[in-house]
């Protein structure tokens, strides 16, 4: 392989990387937090449609996408995700959240089930799959474009190919990686992954969005760890603003999940 | 008629489900594509206002929540 193939390969590689990381963030988070039946469907949904279009636009999907729309889209979904969620863990972790809502009563049931070793029912749940769907979706057509466009610089025929290949690489090396911190997560705390979740997809809503109405973030894709900091922070000031205000007998502590005390989850 | 509405209110209720939240994101989102269409604003500007939007949406509904716990 030639110098300017191999500059291609390694650019798709590393460019494919950060976006294949951004995808699988959401899919890990939807999967250990709703469940992996809704992750991978919605994964696999946006591969077929991935899939489609590329089959059908070819090179030319560089023309005749819009991905400032579909930026804007995505990110608009997203906050609106991410904003529910964190919304319900800082009422839980303030104390606040009624501890008998339904949600809670499944959550309760669902741990119950885990603590006697049962599997929970695997059911198809409708955010999990739209969420994994669309982030898949967005990050796959901005891979398609790396692909594309690294691909048709060099004046080689198989300069696509060996972009691609660069993609391939990246997707591999991600989910590799992510397998290893699956096993690690699902021992975390409900609330606290639902926190987490809230957190990464009201960020990743606020940095697509933002890109897609053509704000130039600073650093580019660094912006988004600041994005996660920022937001992370502000929330944990919201749980100590709310906190004073809970009344002391709603702190109860769900059998099943912890049984060491400072370590109540608050539903 | 009634079957529209439910299935008007459990498309809300799946996407927002939660109207200052709904605001919050719409007004941060039109702003943000108003500024950065007429320049009026730099490019900072108009990144910090469109992040101030939703945590100022995200606030006012937790806010809210405090109110109503209160009365």
């Amino acid at each position: 392989m030639s110098g300017p193939l191999w500059a291609v390969f390694i650019a798709a590689f590393l460019a494919s990387t950060v976006e294949f990381v951004e995808a699988f963030t959401i899919v890990l988070v939807v999967g250990v937090t709703v469940n992996w039946r809704s992750s991978l469907a919605g994964t696999g949904l946006a591969a077929v449609a991935l899939a489609i279009i590329v089959a059908i636009f070819g090179t030319a999907l560089v023309v005749f996408v819009p991905l400032g729309v579909l930026r804007v889209a995505v990110g608009v979904l997203l906050v609106l995700f991410g904003l529910k969620w964190l919304k319900k863990a800082i009422l839980r972790y303030a104390g606040l959240k009624a501890t008998h809502d339904e949600e809670a009563i499944y959550e309760e049931h669902l741990a119950e089930m885990r603590a006697r070793g049962e599997v929970p029912e695997q059911r198809l749940d409708p955010f999990g799959v739209v969420t994994s769907f669309k982030s898949v979706l967005l990050e796959g057509l901005e891979v398609a474009f790396i692909v594309i466009t690294f691909g048709a610089q060099v004046k080689d025929q198989n300069g696509v190919a060996i972009a691609a290949l660069g993609a391939v690489a990246a997707c591999l090396l991600v989910v590799g990686l992510g397998s290893v911190v699956r096993a690690p997560l699902q021992r975390v705390p409900e609330n606290t992954l639902k926190y987490v979740v809230g957190v990464m997809l009201t960020s990743f809503g606020t940095f697509w969005g933002g890109e897609g109405l053509g704000i130039s973030w600073w650093n580019s894709d660094l912006f988004l760890v600041i994005l996660v900091l920022f937001y992370a922070a502000v929330t944990g000031l919201l749980v100590l603003w709310l906190r004073p205000y809970a009344p002391s007998r709603q702190r109860v502590r769900v059998a099943g999940i912890v049984d060491q005390p400072g370590q109540e989850v608050l539903r | 008629m009634t079957r529209v509405v439910g299935i008007a209110r459990a498309t809300y209720n799946f996407f927002a489900g939660d109207a200052i939240i709904l605001t919050a994101v719409v007004v941060a989102f039109v702003l943000a594509a108003l500024l950065e269409g007429s320049s009026a604003a730099g490019n900072a500007v108009t990144a910090a206002l469109f992040i101030a939007c939703i945590v100022g949406g995200l606030t006012l509904t937790l806010g809210r929540e405090l109110r109503g716990r209160k009365r």
